[in-house]
């Protein structure tokens, strides 16, 4: 998006039509609003930028089907210009009418047309250039299908619009759609305003609509349609006066028939601006972050750079892109509704006076005058930005540039900086309402972005604190690690052949967060439903769950990278989740998850052994969109294991409730899933992560390692945090896979020799390929039971380890028996318990036996004793022990 | 799936592209259906994989595909228009009224071209009113109403004490009679002595009706004249004669009052409040009461509790004309009148204060009678319309109406608005008929459908409290027995709840409070087992536990 610059921001608004009364869509579901249908399609219209039309930047829905549109805007328009009432100079009306031909045939392009062209809607900037606004009202009206009033201006509707007369809103039961208008429709309108250019006049101001109307069909029956408008208006002498070109271009413009009149495009390259023409370049949309053309293609720097720092003008924020200077002065208390209120566009009569007398059965009302504040009131309000450049008037120059290249300072030595790192401290949910802050995180993601992938492992740094919401779409997609040009991709596959699966994605969508507005829009449903097929077929071997689409839903809401994302994300986290036959794959994940209950939580897991109750990792589902997107913030930076965490997290919060609980309400609490303090949750979820030694959560069906690690410096220097631990390489002391009843049987979590070693910090001299990270504060300090007879334990065992042989540990109820050895285990409790042994039997029943007496953090070593062996690690104790 | 009126012109036309690979020549036709509703590059994308074409025909296949899309439809556009620009010119249609239709869309819908507002009293004071109510004057405003309520109070208390006498009088009289009927006195006698007595009745109630509606116009006159004086005043403070002059009352309104007694007995009302959450996923929070009480209760003024009825006016007064409204529904039968049952008591409660913004509630019921005419004629019009194409069956019904055009259907439903009662901005008359205390009532049954569009009025006008006769009676009687009661309040719960999640799409979710009131005469025990259905059907929301942080 281009900077703001010397533009502003406006604020318009509408009326969707209402619906009818109690009629169902053809699935029998509730028809969707207008209101929410104009939502949809208006999504596209952000994309669309051009330095001749107006960006779109938001929309918002209102009371009673109240639709505000957020746009650029300029104070001044064509509309001065004609107020002035003097004619205007050929040249510059042959620049007015080409700038005005390149913004409709940019908008043809993407299958639009204006529609409403009039002197108010060409707007000029502070340099004279034109830029179109409302130019997208019609495409997200339906071309005016949406909306009760008819779109356009009657002085300059084209004959043909006319013609075709309008539909009849009023009566809903035989609505009859008007036929679109083509982009033909545009010139002409074009070709009056610049007739009222070159007069400087307004034309037809004398007449009422319905004879204007008439007269402009009318002229179908004129040979020369300029000097009947000319002479209707007595200025035949300033007609005689023009040039030839701008006679030529009128009456190119004002042809009657539209088979006749040239598109925006045949004009444009006309030869009647051949001298204009040279003074505009073509226009390039910039690249985006994954398109497939180089970024810098058409980077052009002036001769002397010095030049591009010449710029005095402070303005700094006038240098950011409309939509963040749009976010921002929403933060900054921006409401539009409240603006167009103070300048009485929308003024709304109290509803006691407005009530009808008199309601059918079918609730169609009666004795209700027709409320003059729904009346449609066009009128753009400027958003003054005042409030916002307040609120940043302390915020430096650093703060808009800040320099990349130094790794240390995550926040900019600005005058404000220690204002902002202790705003840093401050919970997530105030900081994302933050201005100033947003302003710097924006800004520094920003420009981190701009330089992904290289400046990859600092995204990774920042996104650890956190993500603006505003970028967070492009932000994820950048954590996932998409790259190249992802939208050709998409483009590429086929996602319109009726494939099996289409019939669930058909059912499953409208069940899925129909409560957000986006996604409940048609425009929505067919784009997520093309995400899914893409997804689906780019994967054959892959099936679709209906939780695939709750996580799909939350990128589809993000960007429109959603493929991508998707793509990257279900290998990562859920590897093998969706294959054919998924149920192995499944029934390991929960055993994991149950045991990972069981290792942070066993009071928790006791209970919910009792009543047979397990909690299901997606339960996340039910909880609303805002919610998730914090907790998928973390998600995203963790590994594949801390799903479980968050699972667990979950679990913690709900704990109270659960332990006092049946099954039959544990199932209804998650039903309905209560109110979870998600900062809270995602605090949790990162210690349990760091508690859980690495390989507890290994799974046999997770995602292999890549098979060509890239050692491009991005992954390896990631923290342990991030790494998988399928991707460390695999050594004698790592996990084999064990079956997966076996696993079922045990209670406690696994973890590998390695991650033994690595915890109790032995050192050997074997073993030197093991990444030891000594003096880590988080790393748990542990206790190794050895519960091998006293015999074995005798002949060696791991140094600083206890032995409670398992023959004498419990007594037949399962209590421990008191001694020395389970006095030290007592003392120990609340660590991680590393249950050593010879039989794998033995062992889990140990472990199991100590989870029912509630010691938390209770885990096996996998394989036993033996694998310890060959590492010379076993240490015999001295005689007098 | 696609709604296919409105889209006439759907054209099949074939692309044809040629290339050649080598020697070969090739010619690729793709069957394309105008206008082309899909994105251009995935349909490029589509061809490209599903023909398995080389990829060094791709951008020129793109080229190619876009501009014959771009051509045809532009071609389309053109043959659509020139065929309207044709018809207008034929004479097909009729220039004169496509222009008239032209014309009446923009003066109805944009505010450049509508005729300019006429001023309406009514809104003039409202906002007046509003600004007022929210200022200082508050206190003057309340003082006043209260004042003119007193002395209309006063007027029927004159009333009643007088119609008391006479009765009294007559009765008397009556007894007399009698004592001497059959000895010097016939039967006759008798009879046009209770003629006599019922006229003098009659005239003395008409001369105090009058002389009611006479002092509610004075005082509603003198009231909106003094509201805008008041307001002018304030505007310009300097001449705030008018604020002098109430400033006094306040004194004197407190002793005039404390006389009376009190008139309304408080009963015990039982009362149990619910928060509850409506929504799979995005939920949304409201209020509901489950009341004992009378539905008029809400209406009246108690003049007891001097300090709490203050409060009561206040908070009335100031959200009438915002948009937080406070509405009832009341259940009448099928006459729009106020001569018998609860409207009649309605009607009464009605009149005991003045009502300073809206027409009386006779005035109101009048306009509601001719409204309901208009309805039906157009109604009836549209039907006879749809009868010329199809004969459907529904003449049953036809003929109900017919009968009697001023009568209203059960599921129908009128509004009355009022300024002057208690709790209660705005009556909802619904229509019930004999068949809402049968066992068999069903959630398709008229007064189910007139409770939804109730509360889709409600959405529509921001009213968010409402009050609902649970059990859809006001008065209990011999056949309600427990298990019709609890079949009835789950039905009325069950759908209440349906119609709420639906109003949470209409309106994004406003939080309402919704209260279900039950007959007084209803058993303790009763409100209990109700009370402990409600959750069962709501979700109640879980409460949310504090603890301590770890």
């Amino acid at each position: 998006m281009f900077p703001l610059k010397d533009t502003v921001m406006g604020a318009s608004t509408f009326f969707a039509s209402a619906l009818p009364h109690d009629v169902c869509g053809s699935n029998g579901l509730p028809l969707t609003p207008n209101s929410i249908k104009i939502l949809g399609r208006f999504q596209i219209l952000k994309t669309i930028t051009h330095p001749r039309l107006c960006q779109y930047v938001d929309i918002t829905r209102g009371k009673h089907e109240r639709l505000v549109v957020a746009a650029e805007h300029c104070e001044k328009s064509l509309e001065d210009l004609l107020r002035e009432r003097k004619p205007v100079s050929s040249s510059r009306i042959l620049c007015i009418a080409y700038e005005v031909l390149q913004g409709l045939q940019y908008m043809n392009k993407h299958g639009m047309v204006h529609r409403a062209l009039s002197p108010c809607n060409i707007l000029l900037d502070r340099k004279g250039h034109v830029k179109l606004a409302k130019f997208g009202l019609y495409h997200m009206t339906a071309q005016g299908v949406d909306v009760d009033f008819p779109i356009g201006y009657p002085s300059y509707l084209a004959p043909e619009v006319i013609a075709q007369g309008i539909g009849k809103p009023n009566d809903h039961t035989q609505c009859e759609k008007p036929l679109p208008s083509g982009p033909k429709s545009d010139v002409w309108s074009l070709g009056v305003i610049l007739f009222e250019l070159c007069m400087g006049r307004k034309l037809f101001q004398s007449l009422e609509i319905a004879e204007r109307l008439k007269f402009i069909l009318m002229l179908g029956c004129v040979d020369d349609i300029v000097t009947v408008l000319a002479e209707e208006h007595g200025c035949l002498d300033i007609i005689k006066d023009l040039s030839e070109n701008i006679i030529a271009l009128l009456k190119k413009c004002l042809t009657f028939q539209p088979s006749k009149r040239p598109t925006p495009e045949e004009l444009l390259h006309d030869s009647l601006f051949s001298e204009v023409s040279s003074l505009y370049p073509p226009f390039h949309k910039p690249a985006g972050l994954f398109s497939s053309s180089p970024r810098c293609a058409n980077l052009t720097l002036p001769e002397d750079i010095s030049q591009l720092c010449k710029d005095e003008d402070n303005d700094f924020l006038a240098e950011r892109s409309i939509e963040e200077v749009y976010y921002l002065w929403c933060l900054a208390g921006g409401d539009l509704e409240k603006e167009l209120v103070n300048k009485e566009i929308i003024r709304s009569k109290p509803p006691v006076c407005t009530l009808p007398n008199f309601l059918l059965e079918d609730g169609e009302s009666f004795g209700q005058g027709r409320d003059r504040s729904s009346l449609l009131d066009d009128t753009t309000v400027t958003l003054s930005l005042c409030q916002l450049r307040n609120r940043l008037k302390d915020v430096g120059g650093e703060a808009f540039y800040p320099l990349l290249e130094d790794d240390q300072p995550a926040l900019p030595h600005s005058n404000s900086g220690n204002e902002l790192s202790a705003a840093a401290t401050l919970p997530l949910i105030i900081r994302e309402r933050d201005t100033e802050y947003q302003l710097n995180r924006i800004v520094l993601f920003d420009r981190l972005l701009k330089a992904y992938p290289y400046k990859k492992n600092q995204i990774w740094k920042e996104a650890r604190v956190d993500i603006p919401p505003l970028l967070r779409g492009i932000t994820w997609a950048a954590l996932l690690g998409v790259e190249g040009a992802i939208e050709a991709k998409y483009d590429a596959i086929d996602k319109d052949t009726p494939i099996p699966t289409d019939r669930q994605i058909e059912v499953d969508i409208p069940r899925c967060h129909q409560y957000d507005e986006l996604l409940s829009s048609p425009e929505g449903h067919a784009k997520f439903r093309r995400v899914l097929k893409a997804w689906v077929v780019s994967h054959p071997n892959l099936v679709l769950l209906c939780f695939c689409l709750c996580h799909c839903i939350v990128f589809l809401i993000l960007s429109a990278l959603a493929y991508a994302c998707m793509s990257a994300f279900i290998p990562k986290y859920l590897y093998n989740f969706f294959l054919k036959d998924n149920s192995h794959v499944i029934q390991e994940y929960l055993t994991v998850f149950s045991q990972m209950i069981a290792f942070h939580d066993p009071e928790l897991s006791n209970h919910l052994n009792e009543i047979g109750f397990i909690p299901d990792v997606s339960a996340k589902d039910v909880f609303p969109l805002h919610k998730i997107f914090h907790l998928w913030d973390t998600l995203l930076l963790g590994n594949s294991s801390f799903p479980f965490c968050i699972g667990v997290a979950i679990l913690q919060q709900l704990r109270d409730r659960l332990l006092a609980n049946g099954f039959n309400e544990c199932i209804l609490l998650f039903s309905d899933l209560p109110e979870i303090d998600i900062e809270r949750c995602v605090r949790e979820s990162i210690n349990l992560f760091r508690w859980t030694p690495k390989s507890a959560t290994y799974r046999q069906y997770a995602q292999p390692p890549r098979q060509a690690p890239d050692s491009n410096g991005a992954r390896s220097s990631m923290s342990s945090f991030a790494a998988d631990y399928q991707e460390a390489p695999r050594s004698d002391l790592s996990r084999d896979s064990i079956n997966l009843d076996d696993l079922k049987a045990e209670v406690s979590p696994r973890i590998s020799a390695e991650d033994l070693i690595d915890l109790c910090e032995l050192t050997g001299p074997s073993h030197s390929k093991t990444p030891v990270k000594k003096t880590k504060p988080s790393k748990p300090k542990l206790l190794v039971v050895d519960i091998r007879n006293s015999e074995d334990f005798n002949r060696g065992h791991i140094s600083g380890s206890i032995n409670v042989p398992f023959t004498s540990a419990f007594t037949p109820e399962g209590d421990l028996i008191q001694c020395p050895a389970t006095a030290t285990l007592q003392s120990f409790k609340g660590r991680v318990v590393v249950i050593v042994g010879n039989a794998v039997k033995n062992t889990a029943a140990f472990a199991a036996h100590l989870v029912k007496n509630k010691y938390p953090r209770v885990c096996i070593l996998d394989g036993g004793i033996n694998k310890i062996k060959p590492t010379g690690l076993l240490t015999v104790p001295s005689p007098q022990i | 799936m696609k709604p296919n009126k409105g889209k006439p012109f759907t054209r099949a036309r074939d692309y044809v592209y040629k290339f050649s690979a080598g020697n070969e020549h090739l010619v690729l036709t793709v069957p394309l259906k105008f206008p082309v509703q899909e994105n251009i590059s995935h349909l490029h994308g589509r061809l490209m994989v599903l023909h398995n074409l080389p990829c060094f025909i791709e951008n020129d296949l793109k080229q190619s595909l876009s501009k014959f899309v771009e051509e045809e439809t532009i071609k389309d556009y053109d043959r659509e228009a020139e065929a309207a620009l044709e018809a207008v010119k034929s004479g097909k249609v009729d220039i004169n009224q496509l222009a008239d239709t032209w014309a009446k869309a923009y003066r109805e819908t944009t505010l450049e071209h509508a005729k300019p507002e006429e001023t309406s009293w009514d809104e003039d004071f409202a906002d007046v009113y509003h600004d007022l109510i929210h200022s200082p004057a508050s206190e003057m405003l309340l003082n006043l109403e209260h004042n003119y309520f007193v002395s209309i109070s006063e007027l029927i208390s004159e009333r009643d004490v007088e119609l008391k006498k006479l009765r009294e009088r007559q009765g008397a009289e009556m007894d007399k009679v009698m004592r001497e009927l059959g000895k010097s006195l016939t039967d006759q006698d008798v009879n046009s002595l209770a003629a006599q007595h019922f006229e003098s009745q009659q005239d003395l109630e008409n001369k105090w009706t009058n002389e009611l509606k006479q002092t509610t116009a004075i005082q509603k006159q003198e009231y909106q004249e003094w509201v805008i004086k008041l307001h002018q005043d304030l505007k310009n403070p300097n001449n705030s004669s008018v604020s002098d002059e109430i400033k006094v009352q306040p004194s004197q309104l407190r002793e005039s009052v404390e006389g009376n007694g009190r008139i309304y007995e408080e009963q015990r009302l039982l009362e149990e409040s619910f928060t509850i959450h409506l929504g799979a996923q995005l939920k949304t929070m409201h209020n509901l009461r489950l009341l004992r009480a009378d539905m008029l209760d809400f209406c009246k003024h108690k003049r007891n509790q001097r300090s709490g009825v203050k409060l009561h006016r206040l908070q009335t007064a100031m959200s009438l004309y915002s948009t937080s409204l406070c509405g009832m529904v009341l259940l009448v039968d099928n006459r729009i009148s106020s001569y018998s049952g609860i409207k009649r008591d309605f009607a009464t409660v009605c009149q005991e204060c003045t009502d300073f913004h809206f027409p009386g509630i006779q005035e109101q019921l009048e306009i509601v009678q001719k409204v309901v005419l208009k309805a039906r004629a157009q109604r009836s019009s549209k039907t006879k319309r749809h009868h010329e194409n199809k004969i459907s069956g529904n003449e049953d019904k036809l003929k109900n109406i017919e009968r009697n055009q001023s009568n209203i259907l059960p599921g129908e439903f009128y509004i009355t608005r009022h300024s002057n009662l208690s709790e209660i901005h705005v009556a909802f008359h619904l229509c019930v008929d004999d068949n809402v205390r049968s066992v068999s009532v069903t959630a398709r049954d008229p007064a189910i459908m007139g409770l939804r569009n109730i509360l889709k009025v409600c959405c529509t006008h921001d009213i968010t409290t409402i009050s609902i006769p649970l059990l859809l009676v006001h008065e209990m009687s011999e056949e309600m027995t427990i298990p019709w009661c609890l079949k009835r309040a789950e039905l009325v719960f069950k759908c209440v709840k349906g119609f709420m999640m639906e109003m949470a799409s209409w309106d994004g979710g406003i939080s309402r409070t919704v209260q279900f009131l039950v007959p007084q005469t209803i058993s303790e025990e009763m409100f209990y087992q109700l009370s402990n259905m409600l959750p069962q059907i709501f979700r109640v929301s879980s409460t949310l536990t504090l603890t301590s942080k770890h």
